[in-house]
Formats: structure tokens, C-alpha cells, sequence
């Protein structure tokens, strides 16, 4: 296809030529051509089919609100749909497809959708479709969906990078226009830091489309003379092809920069990047948006804004149509008339609503006052269109414009309100705007190219002073400052033919009235019920429209019924960059423990314990499934000795004069009295009685201690404790600081443990029962002089040693363990083993601290001290939380020993119905036990201290399995404690 | 001679890149001692560090290059003594140039560190930093505990165109990931 | 959210963890007559004010200090910000 309709001027390179395609049909364009520009150029008319009802669609603005002319870009994986012709930065080899119909554009099978609109109004979902009921799931709505709806993901992972990223400021001006540049300016030539950001490739705004002159200069040369300043200075960044999207708390916006969209290939470079602007001041120019006025079958191609219609001719030196008819209710739409007579494009007829005589002069244009479009022809493209006086003019382009709306979006994103100017015909940013935000030009109702530009510098200036930062002169030029009149002129209202409010939500004048009519008479509610105003152009060219028809059929006036207002983002953001690198394996971070590479070599698999990889069990030739490694596991450690990375275990260093007082207060139980050289456990509890973390605290010295937590709570203990010294107990001498990731720790558990610590302890240390036992702490050297941390506590039930060595010999330690215990046969055992030990032995793990239960429930009731001041043991005392028939922490085994439990199963009593009527408790934590040789399980019942030896039912209807099983005491392992002391 | 011995093998050790003129590095033989100033004894202790180092306790996000050493202060009663040791003793060396005036911790094990520089630097933390890096609001020697892609960081200003970094040990790989990142996505 | 930590200057919201309100500060007398009740309070009753609210917010990824900050709960403007000690001793904590 050649470039029919490229005529001369404009800002685009005519040196370099683009090849692109369009429906992989070839087509010429030029650097500095968007999509659309280019597909004008081509004499492509028709880029697409409508929501609902299929109609062919045209390009209808030459900027972000574009409602019509969506397309999917690029192909396989990187396809991306609803992406507007009007913002895609023409590049070699762009491929694009229309969207939205079945077979060709020309002749989508789905046209016929339009024929049955009588039964598609507004709404038409809730009240049609109805019967038989069955058929909304299975037949109606698949239909709908698959006739609706505009692109198509691509249904692959995006290949493509994201990042996100930090920017501060003094100001940050919102849009490059003529108001933005100047408030740039001022603000950079006084030195303060300042981001500019203007979603266009090129800056400049309405400069660009327009023919108005500053001080004698093109508008957009003064516009590339500023910029060649502003980039040039190091308090400056300019950020094209950047959307300031939002405006957020205290001064935050958010922005997305589309960095490598305008390339053919990213480069592995990000795509896109989501920016946080920290900004001390804003300005607000985001210029305004035309609006079109609604006649019969005025969404046919050809059928364009006015100012977009500028756009194209004066900067992108391309003509929508060679015929061209303009009609406005505004002396702004005279300015299309004449840029195009000037460039030397027929102008057939200037339609104006008002009955006034010519705004200009436009030579060969027949002038129809006070009169309107009422109806067009043309499937495909506009061939005709009918006035309300009944003239029928041939036009291959017709440009509307219906008075312009200021781009007020971000002022609302707080608590700002818009209000209306009856001068402006067009809601101006009220009320309360975001704090430190001022507004300037077309976007503040300044709709001269001098008011502009003035306000734009006062507005920088008066931020400025704000800050305190000085000010520096810039002389304002000379520039066009003509009010231009514009009337209240909605909709054609003779029009008998469908008059499409919003194009992209193919919402007619009809359906507004339709909304009215039914009750939906709120602006919200019409929004809703008409989805007026949704998708990805968010009405940016309806809303008024619509408003404004909801008005006069409600007999009200525009600000009586008031404005929708509008949140976040300003256009589309895609899931990709709000995702930003967080994918895949970067979604969060991990944690390895000091003895991964170890576990690594020696065949752990590993298992995600929060943050951390910690190894479940490891695997030995021979094994075949989990099962056989654990239970070698426990067996091994049970007869000899097994050892376990447990550094996950959150570590917090308490030193102070008032350390022990301190501990007393956070834990349940007394630690006052705790001597030097001794660990205790320590259950602590929420303020309101239940039991939230428990550990083992070691006073390594008078005023100092060590404390451990689970791992899964070290984060949010730490924070409690500081709360607890610094909130309720200022005045104590404590002081705290995370140790976790300090220390290597590894359990070393097993009859044999003391025989092979001894090994690795220096021969100094006498690690007899006497010297060194159970419950006992201290430093000792290891491995000839190494420091480390002993501690001989278990959660094994077995004779166990924990032994603690700075982090980085960690994985070397691991190594010396199991060397040092190769003569006992040492195993390395996974936290499925220690899982099952501990239920063994019934410890009590996060199954059982659920948040649900209190120390009583715990059995461990006794432990919570009333005689001193500490955290929870007051609420823990309510009547219903001490109840004697609390449920109790409990052992219990399958009465058929070959039959396995589940987690989570509900006891019932053996003659009761399995109901939660009769419920008796649940099962928390079950296992299989090598050393029992059947399964065995923890859990609470009712009562059930004094229940040993009762048979109950544990049912879980889930699985519909059930197990009669005994209840016994939760110490299937050593109940006496007798291995532990050995 | 003792019958095993335990070799040092901190995360990161002996990492060293150049990507687009930005350097990222992890330092070899860091340690790192809180100290923590008693409740009433912060002046005795303020002292006993201005006797050990020669330098005042910073003011808080401050550090201040002392000999070998760098003070930083981390809050009100907390501040960490960064200095070259490669023994497992740090902790013992600062608590006995402090003389018992201050409570020490050993968190050399604790943190990884990175240090970036180079041109280019400035730009790649702003990928992953939300404190403002810009010269003027980050001088030479300014600390700060931050949060950067979910991870905890102290950051510090250690030259013109150098920030030293410090996170958690265990997390040292997504640590060292997001820095790679940053630097490659403005390379 | 930026809260100006009284020590640190301006801060983004995301280094802060929330708790709630400062009224937590106030931890009843675990040995007064009414202790059950006035614990009760304090563990569950709270002001809901639209308007000024002082809450806690603690400076996990900084300082780890723990910070009392007044707050428009309608406007998100904060008025105020102190670090929750000096607070709690004005209040008469005096452990």
C-alpha cells in the first residue's frame, strides 16, 4: 500500500521509511508515525471491530483516550492485546492485528450481533438470557463471552522483563505540554530538582498538533528548545514515554516508563518500568481531551475528533480523509477547517450548532449554521453524512468536536471532586486535591495557549516558594490568548438512528435513557448498569456525554447530577510491571541454611519452611520413597546419633542489667531466677491468654541471655519485644539484636551424641553428665580453639546436644560432625525425622500453637505464674479459657495398629452421631513412628487428661475415613525423661 | 594437633563483577560488633568509644571512618563497629577496647556485605532503593537501614560514587540477585 | 504513606510495620482490683475516631524503634510523630 494520504510538513523523518504490517498485509510509515498516523497515511480506515455489537471502527484520537482503535501488537508470546494505535510508536517490522472479529476485518461472521442490538440494551444481561436457567451457564454466557470482549491474551508466560524502581524530587511536573514545560522550566532554572514526565514520545503536547505560535516561534520548535535545555541539566530528568498513572499519600505518584516498546526487540533490557516518585511538590499539566457530540451512526470510520483530525495533518503530515466535513458546537473545531485548507485538504462544510457567523475564514467550506449531523452512510468508512436540515454531503472524513474536558484524573485520586464551569462547559479539578499538587493549563481550565503558559510558571513558582527554594525568571513569550466559545451541545437530538455515547462500550444515547428510565438515574448506577465509562479508555471521551444526557432526561443540570470521579491508573497498567521482577523464583526471597551446600551434596530434599530451604529428609541408595529415609532417619538417631541443622530457629542476643526481669515479663513462666550456665523453655503468651511462641532461653552470663523462637515466629517476637522494652517497660536496661543468621546450629541427638561431641569439643571441656547436664549451656571451644555454643537441650527426646559455631563454618561443621561420627554410625536427619521425633516425644510445634489455644489447653497450664507481672497470664485466667473440660493435649494411637491417621481428623464419642454437636477435639499433628511401628498422632479433647485409655472415633469426613484410636499420653517416647538426663 | 578443623566459608566469598562500569563486590574479612549503650551509662559509654576509637559516636544515620574502623549508628542506644578481622573473636576485641562501658554482640555471621561503585551505582540501587541516593541528600559516610526487593539492607555511603551493603546472611543469594539485577538492567 | 520518623527524617510506609491504637501503650495494672476488667479493655475495646488517631507503627526495617503517630484516619495526614519510649514515660510507665 503506498501513503496516500501523507501529505507534506509535520514532524516525522520522511529520510527513513518504516515497514510494518497491518493483518500482515505490508504498508509504509516514518520514524516519528504512531500506529494509527501511519495506518491514516495507508488510507486505513477500518482498524477494528466494537465490543458488543461488532461495528467497524476507525482511529478517533490521536492520543491515550482512544476508544476504538485497539489492536494486538507483535506475535507468539509477546502478543499484547487492547494496545492503542494511537500511542504505539511506529517501529521496522511492527506487526499488528485487529481485534474482535471472526474471519476478516472486512467481513467479521459477528456483524450480525449488530442486527439483534434491539435485544442487547443496557443491561441486557440481567434481564434476558433468563430461561431455562440452566442455559446461562452452559450456553448463554460462553456465547456472550466468546462474541464480546476485545483482545486476546497470548496465553504464554510473558518472555518480556519488568522492573520497578525509586525516583525523588522537588517537583514533579505531570505532562509536557506547554503549561508542563514552562513549570519545568521555571523549577530547573531555579535549581530545583525536578521530573518531568509526559506519557508522548515527543514533549511538547497540543504544541506538537497545533499551529500557535510563541513569540513569532513555531510552538513546536519553542517546545524542542526547551527540552534541548531542560535535558541538558543535571537537576532534570525528563521521562518521555512515562505515565504518571496515580497520585498516592504524602506526595507519592506512581509512573510507568515504557522504556523498549517503541523497539522491536527489548534487548533483555526491562520492558517497562513502575516508578515511585517521591515528590516534595507536584504540578498537574496533563493538558485536556476533546470530546465528540453523539449523532445517528457516528462511530463509522472517517468519523474523528477535530483536534485529532490537527494532529495528524500538522504533526504527523498525514490527512484522515481528502474530503473532510467539520462539525462543532466550539470556535475551537474552526481551527481543523482552516490547518487543513492551509495544507491545502478540501474542507467541505464547517457544521456549527451555533447559529454564528464564521469563526475564520475557510475557503471552498460551505458554513451551515446552527445546524447539525444527524445521520452518516458508509459501512466501512464514512461516505456521506445527513444534516438535521436535511442536506446530504459526500465527505471520506468528518471531524467532531464537542468542546474540551480537562484532564482532571489525578486530582480525584484523593478526595478532590470536580466542579463545574458553566464558561467551560466542562468539569475543573475541586475540592480537596492531593496534597502538594497544583494544577496548571488546559488540565486547571486554562484553555489559551498565554493562560497556559502563565499559569504554568506561576504554579512552579508558587510551589517553589512553598519549599522555600528561590526563584528564577523566565520571560513568558507572547502567545495566542482567544477565549473560544463553546455551547452546551450534547447529543443531536433528532437523530433517529443509534448516537453512540461511549464507542468503546458500544453505549448509545438510547441506553443512557434506558438507565434513566429504569431507576438507574446516579451517575454511579448509570456507570454500572451501562458500563459507561469502563474498559481501558475509562470514558475519557464519553463520560460527559453521558452525564450530561442522564441530566437533561432527569431535568437536572450537569453539576445537580454530578460527576463520576476517578481512581487509579490514569491508562492501563499491565500485570507485568506491577508483577515487576517478582516472578518465578524471585517472587520472594530464600533463605539457605549454613549447611545447604552440604545437605545439596548429600541428597536432601528440600522444603520451603517460610523463607528458608531447609532439608526434609535425605535420600539413600536403595530408598524408595519418603518413608524409608525418615523412618532410617529416626531409627538411626534414636539407636546412635543423628544431627540437624536447626539455625532457622530465630536467635535474639537480650542483654542488660534488667535482662532477667524482662524475660520474666515476656514469658509465661519465671526466668528471674534462671541461673548462669542453665536454658530453660519458655512458653510465651498473647496479651489475651493464648499461647503464640515458645523456645528455649539460655543466661549465658548475668546480663546476658540467649533466646530462641520458631522459626516461624522469630520475626514477629523480635517485634514484641521491642514493643514489651520499649511501650510498656521503658525504663528497663534491655537491649536486643537478632542473632539468627550468626550462628551455625545443629542438633546433635542420640545415646551416642556425647560420645561424638567429645570428639569436636575441646579436651577442656569436660561434657560428663555431671559437668554438662541436662538443660545445661555454655561457651566452649571447638575444633581446637574455634569458638562455639553448647547447649545440652532436646526435642528429640533423646540425649541431645545443641552446639552453635559462627555461620561461616557452618557447612565445614556439618562436616566435622558427621566425620567425627562416622565411627557411631551418624546419620543427618531432615525435618520430616524431627517432625516425627518431636511427636514422639510430644513437643508441642505450630500445629498445636495454632493461635487458638492457651496453655491450659497445653497442659502446661500450671506454668503460666501468677505471681509476677507478665504478659497474658491475666486474660489466661477467664473462666472459659481455664474451663475444666477444656480440651486437653493428648497422645493418641490407632486401636487397629496397621491403620494410619490423619491431620485434622474430630474425635467423637464411640456411640455418638459424627456431628459438630458431638465433636470432642481434633487431631493436630499425626505420624508414622519407626520406633512404635504404627502411626501415631497429637491432638486436643475434652476433658482429655482424665480420658487415658478411652477408645474414641476420629473422623474425618473429608477423606470419609474413619479410625477407632485410644487416647494415651502424648509422651509416646521416654515419658519419664530418663534419656534426656542421661 | 586438634583432630578436625573448620574451614571459613562466608556466602559470597570471593564474588567480584563488572557489569556497564558499576563494580559490585563482596568485601573479604568484615566484621561487624554491635554495640548496645546502657540505660544511664550511654555517656560513660559514648566516652569509653571516643577513648577506643578516637572518634565520636555518630549521630544517628551517620557513620564516621575511625583508623581501620567505622562506627555507625543504628538508633538511639545501638551502633555497629565495622572493622577488617578474619578471626571468629570480634566480639571479644571491641568488648575489651569498650572495657565493659557497653554491651557487644558478635554479627559478623549475621550480614553479608556488598559493595557497589562505580559511576553507573547510583542509578542501579535506584531500581531497588526507595531512600533518595541523590549526593546532596546522601552525603559521604551517611548510613541507613532500608528495605530493598523484601530484604533488609543497611546502607552506607562509603565515597563518592560507593555504598557499602549490608543484609541478611541467609538471604545473601536473593541479596546478591537483586544487586546483579539492578546492574544489568541499566548496563 | 511517608511518615517523618521524628530521628530519620521521611520514610516510606513499607519499612514500617502497623499495630494499632497508641491507647496500647496504657497496659492496665496487673494487680489492681479490676485488673480482669480494665485488661479486657485494654486487649479489646478501641476508639474508632474519624479524625486525628494516634497509633503505633514500628520502624522494622530501620531503627527498630517503635513510633506513636498522629494521623487523620479521612485524610491520611500525619500531624505528629514521636518515638513510643519518650511517649510511654511521659505516660507514667516508669518501669
Amino acid at each position: 500500500m503506498s501513503q496516500d494520504y501523507r501529505i507534506g510538513g509535520g514532524q516525522v523523518d520522511r529520510t527513513r521509511e518504516i515497514t510494518f504490517r497491518f493483518n500482515g498485509k505490508a504498508m509504509q510509515g516514518h520514524p516519528g508515525d504512531t500506529l494509527a498516523s501511519a495506518l491514516l497515511a495507508n488510507g486505513q480506515k477500518l482498524v477494528g471491530r466494537s465490543f458488543k455489537y461488532h461495528r467497524p471502527r476507525g482511529v478517533f484520537t490521536s492520543g491515550s483516550e482512544e476508544p476504538n482503535a485497539l489492536v494486538q501488537l507483535r506475535s507468539g508470546a509477546h502478543q499484547e492485546p487492547n494496545t492503542r494505535a494511537t500511542t504505539v510508536e511506529l517501529f521496522e517490522g511492527l506487526s499488528a492485528t485487529s481485534q474482535n472479529h471472526r474471519g476478516p476485518l472486512e467481513w467479521d461472521l459477528m456483524a450480525v450481533t449488530d442486527l439483534m442490538s434491539p435485544f442487547l440494551s443496557a443491561g441486557f444481561y440481567y434481564k434476558t438470557f433468563m430461561w431455562p436457567r440452566a442455559f446461562w451457564e452452559k450456553f448463554y454466557e460462553p456465547v456472550i463471552r466468546s462474541s464480546a470482549g476485545l483482545g486476546r491474551l497470548s496465553m504464554q508466560n510473558d518472555p518480556d522483563q519488568y522492573d520497578k524502581g525509586f525516583l525523588h524530587c522537588d517537583l514533579l511536573v505531570v505532562g509536557a505540554g506547554p503549561s508542563g514545560l514552562m513549570a519545568a522550566l521555571t523549577a530547573a532554572r531555579s535549581g530545583a530538582r525536578v521530573i518531568l514526565a509526559d506519557e508522548d514520545f515527543a514533549p511538547g503536547g497540543r504544541l506538537n498538533a497545533e499551529t500557535l505560535e510563541l513569540g513569532g516561534m513555531a510552538g513546536a520548535d519553542w517546545a524542542a528548545q526547551v527540552v534541548a535545555e531542560l535535558v541538558d541539566m543535571p537537576n532534570v530528568r525528563l521521562m518521555t514515554r512515562t505515565t504518571v498513572y496515580g497520585a498516592y499519600d504524602h506526595g507519592i505518584y506512581g509512573a510507568l516508563e515504557r522504556c523498549t516498546d517503541h523497539l522491536a526487540e527489548s534487548g533483555g533490557k526491562p520492558r517497562q518500568i513502575l516508578w515511585r516518585i517521591y515528590s516534595k511538590r507536584a504540578v498537574l499539566a496533563a493538558g485536556a481531551t476533546e470530546r465528540p457530540i453523539a449523532f445517528g451512526n457516528n462511530d463509522r470510520p472517517g468519523v474523528m475528533m477535530a483536534g485529532a483530525v490537527r494532529a495528524y495533518v500538522n504533526r504527523f503530515g498525514v490527512t484522515p480523509g481528502h474530503h473532510v466535513a467539520v462539525f462543532t458546537n466550539n470556535d475551537d473545531g474552526w481551527r481543523t477547517a482552516k490547518d487543513l485548507t492551509d495544507k491545502g485538504v478540501e474542507v467541505v462544510a464547517v457544521i456549527d450548532s451555533r447559529d454564528k457567523p464564521a469563526v475564520c475564514e475557510v475557503p471552498g467550506a460551505r458554513h451551515v449554521r446552527g445546524a447539525a449531523v444527524m445521520d452518516t452512510v458508509g459501512r466501512k468508512g464514512i461516505k456521506s453524512i445527513t444534516l438535521t436540515d436535511g442536506q446530504v454531503i459526500p465527505v471520506d472524513c468528518l471531524a467532531v468536536s464537542g468542546g474540551w474536558n480537562p484532564n482532571v484524573h489525578l486530582t480525584c485520586h484523593q478526595r478532590g471532586r470536580p466542579e463545574w464551569r458553566d464558561d467551560l462547559q466542562a468539569f475543573v479539578p475541586g475540592g480537596a486535591l492531593p496534597p502538594g499538587m497544583a494544577v496548571a493549563g488546559a488540565a486547571n481550565g486554562q484553555m489559551t495557549l498565554a493562560a497556559a503558559l502563565a499559569e504554568g510558571q506561576a504554579q512552579a513558582k508558587a510551589q517553589l516558594e512553598a519549599l522555600d527554594h528561590t526563584v528564577a525568571n523566565v520571560e513568558l513569550l507572547q502567545a495566542e490568548d482567544e477565549p473560544r466559545e463553546a455551547a452546551a451541545f450534547w447529543h443531536v437530538k433528532d437523530s433517529k438512528k443509534r448516537a453512540w455515547v461511549d464507542q468503546q462500550n458500544d453505549v448509545t444515547v438510547k441506553d443512557v435513557k434506558l438507565a434513566n428510565r429504569e431507576g438507574f438515574r446516579s451517575v454511579e448506577l448509570l456507570k454500572r448498569y451501562t458500563t459507561l465509562g469502563m474498559a481501558t479508555d475509562q470514558g475519557k471521551t464519553s463520560n460527559i456525554a453521558g452525564l450530561a444526557i442522564l441530566a437533561e432526561e432527569a431535568g437536572k443540570t450537569i453539576p445537580e447530577v454530578g460527576t463520576t470521579i476517578f481512581r487509579p491508573p490514569y491508562t492501563p497498567v499491565p500485570m507485568g510491571a506491577l508483577g515487576g521482577r517478582a516472578r518465578g523464583k524471585e517472587f520472594r526471597p530464600y533463605r539457605l541454611t549454613p549447611s545447604h551446600k552440604w545437605a545439596e551434596e548429600n541428597g536432601a530434599t528440600f522444603v520451603e519452611v517460610g523463607n528458608w530451604l531447609r532439608a526434609q529428609w535425605f535420600v539413600r541408595d536403595g530408598e524408595k520413597g519418603w518413608r524409608d529415609s525418615v523412618d532410617r532417619e529416626v531409627e538411626m538417631t534414636r539407636n546412635s546419633v543423628g544431627i540437624c541443622d536447626v539455625t532457622t530457629l530465630g536467635k535474639i542476643d537480650i542483654q542488660g542489667r534488667d535482662a532477667a526481669e524482662f524475660l520474666n515479663k515476656v514469658y509465661a513462666n519465671g526466668f528471674a531466677k534462671l541461673p548462669v550456665g542453665k536454658v530453660r523453655y519458655g512458653l510465651m503468651l498473647r496479651e489475651d491468654g493464648i499461647a503464640y511462641d515458645d523456645g528455649t532461653t539460655a543466661r549465658m552470663g548475668e546480663n546476658h541471655f540467649v533466646m530462641t523462637t520458631t522459626t516461624a515466629n522469630a520475626v514477629v517476637v523480635f517485634r514484641r519485644l521491642e514493643f514489651a522494652r520499649q511501650c510498656l517497660w521503658p525504663n528497663l536496661d534491655v537491649h536486643l539484636i537478632s542473632t539468627t543468621d550468626g550462628w551455625a546450629q545443629f542438633a546433635v541427638a542420640g545415646p551416642n551424641s556425647r560420645k561424638l561431641l567429645q570428639k569436636v569439643v575441646d579436651k577442656e571441656h569436660d561434657l560428663s553428665n555431671e559437668a554438662f547436664p541436662f538443660m545445661a549451656c555454655g561457651e566452649v571451644m571447638v575444633c581446637g580453639g574455634m569458638p562455639a555454643r553448647l547447649f545440652r537441650i532436646s526435642f528429640s527426646g533423646e540425649m541431645a546436644y545443641e552446639i552453635a559455631v559462627p555461620a561461616r563454618y557452618g557447612n565445614s561443621m556439618m562436616d566435622v560432625l558427621m566425620e567425627a561420627g562416622r565411627e557411631f554410625d551418624a546419620v543427618p536427619y531432615g525435618t520430616e525425622a524431627l517432625g516425627v521425633m518431636r511427636i514422639e516425644k510430644g513437643h508441642a510445634a505450630g500445629n498445636e500453637l495454632n493461635g487458638q489455644t492457651t496453655a491450659h489447653n497445653l497442659g502446661m497450664g500450671r506454668m503460666v505464674s501468677q505471681k509476677k507481672e507478665c504478659i497474658g497470664n491475666v486474660l489466661s485466667q477467664r473462666p472459659e479459657m481455664v474451663r475444666e473440660d477444656a480440651v486437653k493435649l493428648m497422645g493418641f494411637k490407632p486401636v487397629n495398629p496397621a491403620e494410619p491417621l490423619i491431620a485434622g481428623m474430630h474425635f467423637i464419642n464411640r456411640n455418638a452421631v459424627a456431628n459438630m454437636d458431638n465433636d470432642q477435639g481434633w487431631m493436630t499433628s499425626v505420624a508414622y513412628s519407626p520406633s512404635l511401628g504404627h502411626s501415631i498422632g497429637l491432638g486436643f479433647v475434652k476433658s482429655g487428661d482424665t480420658r487415658k485409655g478411652e477408645i474414641l472415633r476420629a473422623v474425618s469426613p473429608v477423606h470419609g475415613r474413619e479410625v477407632l484410636v485410644e487416647v494415651v499420653s502424648a509422651h509416646f517416647i521416654d515419658p519419664e525423661g530418663e534419656r534426656l538426663r542421661a | 594437633m586438634p583432630e578436625f578443623s573448620l574451614i571459613s566459608a562466608p556466602p559470597l566469598a570471593g564474588y567480584d563483577e563488572t557489569l556497564g562500569g558499576i563494580r559490585l563486590r563482596a568485601p573479604e574479612g568484615l566484621a561487624i560488633v554491635s554495640i548496645a549503650l546502657p540505660l544511664g551509662g550511654e555517656a560513660a559509654a559514648e566516652k569509653a568509644v571516643k577513648s577506643a576509637y578516637g572518634a565520636a559516636l555518630p549521630e544517628m544515620g551517620q557513620s564516621v571512618l575511625a583508623g581501620d574502623a567505622r562506627l555507625v549508628r543504628l538508633g538511639v542506644d545501638q551502633a555497629f563497629v565495622i572493622f577488617d578481622h578474619t578471626e571468629p573473636n570480634a566480639e571479644g576485641v571491641v568488648a575489651g577496647k569498650l572495657k565493659d562501658k557497653a554491651y557487644t554482640t558478635d554479627q559478623t555471621d549475621v550480614w553479608v556485605g556488598l559493595e557497589i561503585s562505580g559511576a553507573g551505582c547510583r542509578e542501579a540501587l535506584e531500581r531497588i532503593c526507595p531512600l533518595d541516593l541523590h549526593p546532596d541528600a546522601f552525603a559521604v559516610n551517611q548510613a541507613a537501614r532500608t528495605v530493598m526487593e523484601h530484604l533488609g539492607v543497611l546502607i552506607i555511603r562509603t565515597g563518592e560514587a560507593a555504598y557499602l551493603l549490608l543484609s541478611a546472611s541467609s538471604s545473601a543469594g536473593t541479596f546478591q540477585h537483586a544487586l546483579h539485577q539492578s546492574m544489568k538492567n541499566v548496563s | 504513606m511517608i511518615i517523618h520518623h521524628p530521628l530519620l527524617g521521611p520514610r516510606d510506609a513499607a519499612e514500617f510495620v502497623y499495630l494499632g491504637d497508641a491507647s496500647l501503650i496504657d497496659r492496665p495494672d496487673w494487680q489492681a482490683e479490676d485488673a480482669a476488667q480494665a485488661f479486657h479493655a485494654y486487649g479489646y475495646l478501641r476508639d474508632n475516631p474519624a479524625g486525628a488517631h494516634q497509633e503505633l507503627w514500628y520502624h522494622e526495617q530501620g531503627d527498630r524503634s517503635w513510633l506513636v503517630v498522629t494521623r487523620d484516619t479521612t485524610t491520611h495526614e500525619i500531624t505528629q510523630v514521636e518515638l513510643a519510649r519518650d511517649v510511654a514515660r511521659v505516660r507514667g510507665r516508669d518501669k
